[in-house]
């Protein structure tokens, strides 16, 4: 694999955004895998921002944290990230008559990297363009350091500026040519070589994590989506609403997050698939709704975008530290599934699955994602939708028939806890969804024998569902490959995570393995994370030489569920929790020291 | 009547407002030909709480104070299915104030039965935002410090399109007042004036009974948005009952939603699999 990264850097609101997208959409079309992944601070104009892209003509999913190129649209850049630069790396600005600090010049010259001072403001001068046309011409330079070609992003301005007029366009077509006619005359431009183009690439996907899961949210048949603005979760709250005029779904912003909740547990209950999603603060809200729906057994299916708390924390940044708030919140004791999105992948192929689990169980599906899957833009092939199978689990008009109030919440029922639910308003017996402690009929019912029977029902629910459950899934990874799983091989080093680690510890394995052929490395990824599967970790944990935990938080949450669940404790963590998510380099690094020969 | 009759004995104390208030939501139901299957029932939590298993139909009774979203939410899904939610004033005018202010605002096809007791009934008779001022109660031995919170003032402050007022003394009038409510396009307020003979000592029954008018026999016009407000809020020498205010130009929230213009069907029957590949197309 060979990966090259370029880091653009500027204020919020200055065109960060603008340059990257453009780039990363020119360079998928010519063939290549990019993932993007975007930092900024939590106001609308200013801060500091950037916007990272990292390119391979293999499968990346995870940023480097040195770059080999960077980009600065003003002074504060290069104040703040050139450290970020490769050896021999390149910076290219646009501060006119910028001047390096002793120290920042010597770290620059030890490192070789070379520095080109962009005549962006000339150039617009001439043009007698607006500055947001300075975007262009610095996407356009940059494109003609990679050697691309400039037909393709002219092409590519032309889809994109097309519909804003002739003149708008042909400005930025001008911007075009100036910013290639400028690299060609310079006598030693810094050309970087990329890898190969792979034309598999082209036909792929450029897309968000959010948008990832809007698809799989559509996909599953959800017609009612509440929510509250509330970052890492809000782009999925746009997403759907900028959709809803094709996909005819209701949308509600609602006044709070317990409305949110609240009225996707009202339509749920109703019989649509509806659901909600948030960020910590809000779920903490939601939790008294969760346990309701608990206790009436109600499907109902929450997105939880994690950002670092506690309190407002870290809007704008990323976090794993709510998967035991996930697991363990709400009043009382009632029965929940935990899945948790690593991908663009999954992000799409788990929402059907959520919403089918919330109704096989009548319970309530937490679907943990986080702010870098969420706003992270992946290079994604189509997801296969042949294979989707909705399923509700609903009794058929015959059944209808038959039932009466009383089977609702009937405790007899063999299978596995789950009672029948049919929907209000179909002709049948009819019940009370009822939050107090109630008889099958949803009568309240505070009978001693009444209240054990009926929590052993709804708990019992957990049991059938974790049988239901596939074990973590074990990604194998040898001579910088991945393997099928096989059962036979048990990797000598374990390597245990969950959510969007995933990207960036396989990313770094594949690297490690290509650099020790004779490591076996195993990554044993949670995608189910309540109930808890444990047999598959056990048993590879004890084959391991040695097994280590890595997570985004503080505690390593996954390690406190898995030896509560079964007893067996990880010493050896990788943690981070400065709201920044792992990056292959960092990760290569980090996990080189376990598996050196010295650290047995 | 009977389709709506339930095997549980009811637990309210004699006297006590719900009673009249459960027979007159029946007889109402029945009057307008809705079977217990095509009607969804919601409740918070509260004395009148405990009628969510004294009846038939489908129902719901949750937390407290949310009453309203979760209604709400199950109307977006089918809108087909009148729904009646049925709230305290403790829950409508502290806990959950926020969902009435939005349920106005939103005007939701749905009625709200707002139960004031002027107090927390289950909770053993602690004051609520609508317990006078002053009036000894559980944990407030002198009495709340607060001004009781004018009601209807901050009603009809948000523009409703449907306010009543109904006394649990007087069945054939809640009756008509449910049934014009259930027919109403858009958010149908509709304020119970309901004893507590336990916990109120105050506006009791009789206090009550000698204070409230009927407003149509007063010649009231509902469409007078002024005059409503004036009889809403001024009850220093009688009571204003019966429909106070209504409009039907505006129409319910579901009603405003673009994306749903020109569809025959509800959410809850569309529920299948849906082709994303347009979708993904644009983002190649």
């Amino acid at each position: 694999m060979n990966r090259i990264s370029l880091k653009v850097t500027g204020a919020q609101g200055q065109g960060v955004n603008s340059v990257g997208e453009m780039l990363a959409r020119g360079l998928k079309d010519a063939g290549y895998c990019v993932f993007g992944y975007r930092e900024y601070m939590s106001l609308i104009k200013g801060g500091h921002s950037s916007y990272q892209l990292d390119i391979s003509d293999a499968h990346i999913g995870s940023s480097e944290q040195m770059v080999n190129i960077l980009v600065c649209f003003n002074h504060h850049g290069l104040e703040r990230n050139i450290r970020d630069v490769k050896q021999g790396g390149i910076v290219l600005h646009q501060t006119p008559d910028w001047e390096w600090n002793t120290e920042d010049a010597r770290w620059l010259q030890e490192h070789q990297v070379t520095v080109v001072s962009l005549p962006t403001e000339q150039v617009l001068h001439e043009l007698k363009a607006p500055p947001i046309l300075g975007n262009t011409f610095l996407t356009a330079v940059v494109w003609s350091f990679l050697q691309q070609d400039c037909g393709v992003l002219e092409s590519l301005l032309r889809g994109r500026f097309g519909r804003k007029g002739e003149r708008v366009l042909q400005m930025n077509i001008d911007c075009l040519q100036k910013a290639c006619a400028y690299v060609a005359s310079l006598e030693k431009a810094p050309f970087v070589t990329l890898p190969a183009t792979n034309v598999r690439w082209s036909g792929h996907m450029l897309l968000t994590g959010s948008q990832a899961m809007g698809f799989g949210i559509i996909h599953a048949g959800c017609r009612v989506y509440a929510g509250y603005p509330m970052t890492p979760s809000s782009p999925l709250l746009s997403f759907l609403a900028d959709m809803q005029n094709r996909t005819r779904m209701v949308i509600k912003q609602a006044e709070d997050e317990i409305t949110a909740v609240q009225m996707a547990s009202g339509a749920m209950h109703m019989g649509a698939r509806a659901m909600t999603a948030t960020s910590g603060g809000g779920f903490d809200l939601m939790t008294e709704t969760l346990s309701m729906n608990g206790i009436i057994e109600n499907p109902i299916v929450i997105g939880l975008a994690m950002r670092p708390g506690p309190g407002t924390g870290l809007p704008t940044w990323t976090a794993q530290g709510d998967l035991l708030l996930a697991v363990h919140s709400g009043h009382g004791e009632f029965p929940r599934c935990v899945l948790s999105v690593s991908d663009a992948q999954d992000a799409f192929d788990l929402m059907p699955q959520a919403f089918n689990l919330a109704e096989q169980y009548q319970m309530p599906v937490i679907v943990l994602f986080d702010k870098h899957i969420a706003e992270a833009l992946y290079t994604q092939e189509f997801y296969d939708q042949e294979h989707t199978v909705i399923e509700r689990h609903l009794p058929d008009t015959a059944q209808l028939q038959e039932l009466q109030g009383a089977d609702r919440y009937a405790v007899s029922s063999a299978s596995g806890g789950v009672s029948p639910r049919w929907l209000p308003g179909t002709q049948a017996a009819t019940y009370c969804a009822q939050s107090d402690e109630h008889s099958g009929d949803g009568s309240s019912e505070e009978g001693a024998q009444n209240a054990s029977a009926q929590m052993d029902k709804r708990m019992h629910k957990l049991e059938a569902l974790a049988a239901q459950l596939p074990e973590p899934e074990l990604f194998t990874v040898h001579r910088g490959q991945i393997s099928e799983v096989r059962n036979a091989v048990h990797p000598e080093v374990l390597f245990l995570g969950w959510g969007s680690t995933k990207g960036a510890v396989l990313d770094a394995l594949l690297e490690l393995t290509s650099d020790n052929s004779s490591l076996i490395a195993g990554y044993l990824h949670y995608t189910y994370l309540w109930p808890l599967k444990t047999d598959r970790f056990s048993l590879l944990s004890q084959k391991a030489r040695q097994t280590i935990l890595i997570e985004g938080n503080k505690q390593g949450q996954l390690g406190m569920l898995l030896r509560q669940q079964c007893g067996i404790d990880i010493p050896k963590k990788i943690l981070k929790y400065d709201g920044r998510p792992f990056c292959t380099d960092e990760l290569h690094e980090l996990l080189s020291q376990f598996i050196s020969p010295t650290s047995g | 009547m009977k389709s709506y009759s339930c095997g549980n004995t009811c637990t309210w104390c004699d006297g006590c407002g719900n009673y009249g208030i459960w027979a007159a939501i029946k007889r109402s139901l029945v009057e307008l030909g809705i079977p217990p299957h095509g009607v969804f029932l919601c409740y918070d939590v509260g004395c009148h709480g405990n009628m969510s298993d004294k009846l038939s139909g489908y129902r719901f009774h949750g937390l407290h104070g949310r009453v309203i979203p979760f209604a709400a939410g199950a109307k977006l899904a089918n809108p087909r299915i009148p729904i009646i939610a049925h709230g305290g004033d403790g829950a409508c005018f502290s806990e959950g104030v926020g969902h009435l202010v939005h349920a106005i605002r939103s005007n939701y096809t749905m009625v709200f039965i707002l139960h004031n007791n002027a107090n927390y009934g289950l909770t053993t008779g602690q004051a609520s935002a609508l317990t006078w001022q002053g009036q000894p109660m559980n944990s407030a031995p002198n009495g709340m410090p607060e001004a009781t919170l004018p009601s209807m003032d901050f009603v009809f402050s948000l523009q409703p399109t449907f306010v009543a007022r109904g006394f649990s003394g007087d069945i054939p009038q809640m009756v008509s007042i449910l049934k014009a409510a259930i027919q109403h396009r858009g958010f149908a307020f509709v304020d119970m004036l309901q004893a507590c003979p336990t916990y109120n000592t105050f506006a009791t029954h009789e206090w009550l009974l000698e204070r409230v008018y009927d407003v149509a026999a007063d010649g009231h016009d509902p469409s007078d948005f002024v005059r409503a407000r004036a009889i809403a809020v001024d009850t220093s020498e009688r009571i204003s009952t019966g429909i106070l205010y209504q409009n039907t130009a505006v129409p319910g929230f579901y009603e405003r939603l673009k994306s749903r213009e020109g569809i025959q069907t509800f959410p809850v029957e569309e529920v299948q699999k849906y082709d994303v590949r347009e979708y993904m197309q644009e983002l190649v």
